[in-house]
């Protein structure tokens, strides 16, 4: 089976992640980057739009926002709005589903199942919902998903709030959907946890349900591996 | 989820490696996406198609459709330009999944060169992909 990494990054800029992700596919689909990549890393606070947009489920105005110094971006993921911030895991997949024979549906699944089983190590029973896509706990929404998939290669990915202030969810219509709240294992838990237990535990659970092994390699290994080809 | 020997593939539509099929219809080629496609992606819930008129080479991006959260992009079978979409499918893109060769349908083009055409895979070369 083809080689798949595991990136551990730093809290880094939503939009240095898109740009590594975005390199990490353009190598891929040139042929250039045989390894599938899972790049893990927490936001500085941010809400971005799916494909379709979701500026419509922003609450607030432009200036609170930027009272706040909390900025929208669009992307061309699939969902509605969300926010991203410190204390919630995120992680992008940028997986050749068609070489590992993935259906987009069940890599959706796949994705929701780590969340759940990720959850179930602090004893969290998180469920999803055959009405809506993500991860739910007694009706609140833990964590949520939005992936693009160009010429077989998926990007973005899953976050899970681990830890993350929740306030400004309550700014939003989380993924466009009205009178949804959202939670977080520490709202649960009374408490926060460590989140590198959280990316280690999100680590083997992605390796379990998609069945592959996992190499922990650096971000320089893969800058070197990317840039090879240029 | 559909097993292989489920999927209707018809063999007057020619097939994409990305799951695109072309079929000639009269001085124009109807394109979509293939049952295999519309199985895999599940419930869609949005297609985006360009404007008529536009020009696009055989392999460039022409729109996407959504599912499940997901977004995927969607490629030119064969070149050419958009001379109709299926408008039917803003209201009701699940006819992308309920009947992807007929109803379903996303555009039809003008081929810049018809004999790309006869290049995309048959069905029997479409089912041995699938079957890999």
């Amino acid at each position: 089976m083809p080689a798949c990494w595991w990136i551990d990054l730093p809290e880094t800029d939503y939009k240095q992640a898109l740009d590594l992700q975005l390199a990490v596919v353009s190598a891929k689909t040139a042929g250039r980057l045989d390894a599938d990549v899972i790049l893990c890393v927490e936001h500085p606070r941010i809400f971005t739009l799916g494909r379709r947009g979701g500026r419509e489920n922003l609450c607030v105005t432009d200036h609170f926002l930027a009272e706040k110094g909390v900025s929208v971006v669009p992307t061309d993921r699939g969902g509605n709005i969300t926010y991203h911030g410190p204390g919630q895991l995120v992680a992008y997949p940028i997986i050749d589903l068609n070489r590992r024979r993935l259906k987009v549906v069940e890599f959706v699944s796949g994705l929701e199942q780590a969340m759940i089983l990720t959850a179930g190590h602090w004893g969290i029973d998180a469920r999803t919902d055959p009405a809506n896509r993500g991860v739910w706990l007694n009706g609140d929404k833990l964590g949520s998903i939005g992936i693009t998939v160009r010429r077989g290669v998926s990007f973005h990915g899953l976050a899970l709030n681990v830890n993350t202030d929740m306030e400004p969810f309550t700014w939003i219509n989380p993924c466009g959907l009205d009178q949804v709240r959202m939670t977080s294992f520490e709202r649960h838990l009374n408490g926060p946890v460590a989140m590198a237990e959280a990316r280690q535990e999100m680590a083997a659970h992605l390796a379990e349900v998609f069945g592959i092994a996992l190499t922990t390699v650096g971000l320089e290994q893969l800058y070197a591996e990317i840039e090879l080809g240029d | 989820m559909k097993a292989i020997s489920e999927l209707k593939l018809p063999e007057d539509v020619r097939y994409t490696d990305d799951h695109e099929w072309a079929k000639k219809n009269g001085n124009v080629v109807r394109i979509g996406i293939s049952d295999y496609a519309q199985d895999q992606l599940g419930d869609i819930v949005f297609v985006e198609l360009p404007e008529v008129g536009s020009t696009f080479d055989k392999g460039e991006e022409f729109g996407t459709v959504e599912s499940v959260k997901a977004v995927s992009e969607l490629y030119m079978p064969i070149g050419g330009e958009v001379t109709a979409i299926n408008e039917a499918l803003a209201d009701e893109p699940e006819r992308v999944n309920s009947d992807p060769y007929d109803s379903g349908w996303m555009m039809e083009i003008k081929a810049s060169d018809p004999a790309e055409l006869e290049a995309l895979k048959s069905k029997a070369d479409y089912l041995e992909m699938l079957k890999g």
